[in-house]
């Protein structure tokens, strides 16, 4: 008891150090989001349901369920709260259970610790968002996670999603925010010049003289947030190995294998430095946004979740999303498929009934679209038949050539390693070789941490 | 009579200190001797079973972190700019002020003003200023030095540091300088005059050493608050490009929520900090005591 007291002082304590200093996260979609209010939320959510339940069932008296849900959605708070109250009725109508949801809903910068301060004291909520790549497997590792491999929302995931959540062989989350992405480009500016999307790095040369022609600088940078040119690399380490490599990761992770053996990552890398915007550390996310949209540069290494973003500063901005070319052989230039936020259960649970049933309600054969749609996430399932955006019809036009790998599943710390070490690298601090080597380190200390 | 008396007056003054001592205690002093147990283990914020390593993390910090020992000697570099830099423009300010009349409030206040702005938001404001407004000034004027990468490049972003750090730290060290002219004795000063001392000379040997006990307060409050940097550096450049201008607290930051959370180790990269403060001010403040005179 004394020990949990302690433990919880010292985690509020250090909850306040991260609310102070917002981090930075990579790979995943960055909302503009505020600070979340929810209790407001919670207040009118239990408001809401308190007049519902009465006017159901009369003989018997609904049984009482009480369910913590978390999530890093504050961007998405209506949505969810209509949702859960449809949940709700049919809770009510079908099974005769009374559910009270407690959403919570914290920034997404904080939410992370917030999270994890509540699994590590014990204090579980039912149903919370993670991010797939990220956190899967530490959270599986420490026992966080419920085996949901045979729940009926399983088989409606399309494979390739359902890839992405599964860890050991069990699916351990419901993937909600999906992603396929490489790079953007500027259409009106690659259809002025009669460029179209270059596949290997020859015809990147060709197409980069053009533009540099037409006094348009080709790349844009924004450096000075880490996991921005950390992208660069993720697309181009991932076409090279899943091309060329496959079974890299599994060597490096065994310690028999070293990036020199990919060294040619560098390639594309190295021509992106060399026809980019100037002064790339002066520019963050939003700066380089704008830039973007106002055509200073032709191509940006940037996923289309900055979409929002960029259409706010110039809403008649028409962009594409292409596969980066890494080498001469075009098999390389794909696209990456990753999951991001994603939904997982604790086993911890003492309504772990109600909570699955809520996971599978969110894949709901009839109210799953209409809520993917409003949200504006990618289909992830088979019930997801929306139109989607021109560039996510794009960019899913290369996964169904088969143009398209699986995110590549790093240890912890050599994505965050490889971000700050690009920067440096950009600076002229570090040389390829260093780099090479630190990371090859980076990636065996991981390792071993990990066990 | 007297024994219980006495007494008395201890626990009343117990009881008014007691709601400060709670609250330092239970946020300051608890997780402080949390983070020395956390030291010692290979916790990483989540696992809710953890290892005893013994000092493991403390040999590895020392020996096998090249990027931790970058910090020590980055922030070293920054601690020494910072303690000669601030405190001899806060004293020259504080003698500036002084030396002003009725405009004295006004200067006061001015200076002292960033001080009362938080330095994160005073780090972006000067990130605008180094990466917007130079660049503009030297394309619009003759000073063509002003458009560098004050950012990007490591070697301008080092003083791109020490100028948002001074701006914000000057005014206060200021104010305590001033407190302290202000009380050093007017006849001293006549008697100088009278005995034909330039202005130079009766502040080097009157005004200096009667302000003593002052300039071992905003040394020390200079070393400790340099050592402990973060939010300027944060805001500036967050520690990059790459690591370029990571100090310490930086390191320890990204060490335990992002990288691998390693939390265990953080907590013994931050003991090591906290001892090297604790050493380098013990050691200012006694040897900064022995050189005060009282008038």
């Amino acid at each position: 008891m004394k020990k949990a007291l302690y433990m919880s002082l010292v985690l509020v304590l250090m909850v306040s150090v991260i609310s102070a200093c917002s981090s930075k996260n990579n790979n995943e979609t960055k909302p503009s989001a505020i600070a979340s209010e929810s209790e407001s939320a919670s207040a009118s959510a239990s408001a809401s349901e308190s007049a519902s339940p009465s006017e159901v069932k009369a003989d018997t008296p609904p049984q009482k369920v009480e369910l913590k849900v978390f999530m890093s959605f504050p961007r998405f708070k209506d949505q969810f709260e209509s949702y859960f109250a449809q949940f709700k009725a049919k809770e009510l109508a079908g099974k005769n259970i009374d559910v009270t949801i407690k959403l919570e809903m914290p920034n997404p910068d904080q939410a992370k610790q917030i999270l994890q301060t509540r699994l590590a004291s014990n204090d579980a909520p039912d149903v919370f968002t993670l991010h797939a790549i990220a956190d899967i497997p530490t959270y599986y590792k420490a026992g966080y996670l419920s085996d949901l491999s045979d729940q009926p929302f399983v088989p409606k995931v399309y494979e390739s999603v359902r890839k992405t959540v599964t860890y050991d062989g069990k699916v351990v989350a419901l993937p909600l925010e999906s992603l396929s992405w490489g790079y953007l480009y500027n259409k009106k500016i690659f259809a002025d010049l009669g460029i179209t999307p270059p596949q290997t790095i020859d015809e990147m040369n060709a197409a980069i003289d053009k533009i540099n022609a037409a006094k348009i600088k080709p790349f844009m940078l924004a450096f000075q947030e880490s996991w921005i040119p950390q992208l660069m690399m993720a697309l181009s380490l991932g076409g090279t190995v899943s091309s060329a490599h496959p079974d890299w990761i599994e060597k490096m992770n065994k310690g028999e294998a070293s990036y020199k053996d990919v060294a040619s990552v560098f390639d594309i890398i190295d021509l992106i430095m060399a026809n980019g915007t100037s002064k790339p550390f002066e520019v963050g996310n939003e700066a380089g946004s704008t830039d973007f949209a106002n055509g200073k540069a032709a191509m940006w290494v940037q996923g289309p979740w900055q979409a929002e973003t960029i259409l706010k500063v110039n809403p008649n901005m028409e962009f594409g999303v292409a596969p980066l070319p890494v080498s001469n052989d075009p098999a390389g230039a794909m696209i990456n498929l990753a999951t991001s936020t994603s939904l997982a259960v604790s086993p911890t649970s003492k309504n772990k009934e109600v909570a699955l049933d809520l996971v599978n309600y969110v894949l709901d054969d009839k109210d799953s679209a209409p809520l993917f749609e409003t949200l504006k996430f990618n289909p992830v399932a088979t019930m997801h038949t929306y139109e989607t955006f021109p560039w996510i019809t794009e960019a899913s036009s290369y996964v169904a050539k088969g143009k398209a790998y699986l995110d590549l599943s790093l240890p912890n710390g050599v994505t965050d390693e490889t971000a700050k070490l690009l920067q440096s690298y950009y600076a002229k601090t570090v040389s390829k070789e260093e780099i090479i080597k630190t990371l090859d380190k980076t990636w065996a200390k991981a390792i071993k941490t990990q066990q | 009579m007297q024994w219980t008396k006495k007494r008395k007056q201890t626990i009343t003054l117990l009881a008014f200190v007691f709601p400060a001592l709670l609250f330092y205690a239970v946020f300051m002093l608890a997780p402080a001797f949390g983070g020395i147990g956390y030291s010692l283990t290979d916790w990483n914020g989540l696992n809710p079973t953890y290892h005893w390593v013994g000092f493991a993390n403390y040999t590895e910090a020392l020996t096998d972190d090249p990027y931790f020992i970058k910090s020590i000697w980055f922030t070293l570099r920054f601690v020494a700019f910072m303690v000669v830099l601030q405190n001899a423009l806060a004293l020259l300010l504080a003698v500036f002020v002084e030396s002003r009349g009725r405009s004295k409030v006004w200067f006061r206040t001015i200076f002292f003003m960033p001080n009362m702005i938080s330095m994160i938001i005073g780090g972006f404001m000067w990130l605008f200023i180094f990466t917007k407004v130079l660049s503009y000034i030297a394309e619009h004027s003759g000073f063509g030095f002003l458009d560098q990468s004050w950012i990007g490049d490591p070697d301008f972003s080092f003083y791109a540091i020490i100028i948002v750090s001074l701006w914000g730290g000057v005014g206060f060290l200021m104010v305590i300088y001033i407190a302290a002219i202000q009380g050093v004795p007017q006849p001293l000063k006549e008697a100088a005059a009278i005995d034909g001392a330039n202005t130079f000379q009766t502040f080097r040997n009157i005004t200096l050493p009667m302000i003593y006990p002052a300039l071992t307060i905003g040394i020390f409050l200079t070393l400790n608050s340099s050592f402990k940097a973060f939010d300027a550096v944060y805001a500036l450049t967050g520690g990059g490009p790459g690591r370029a201008t990571q100090v310490i607290a930086l390191n320890i930051f990204e060490e335990a929520f992002s990288f691998n959370s390693r939390y265990g180790y953080a907590s013994a990269k931050a003991m090591i900090l906290f001892l090297i403060v604790f050493l380098i001010t013990i050691v200012q403040l006694r040897f900064m005591k022995n050189r005060e005179v009282e008038a």
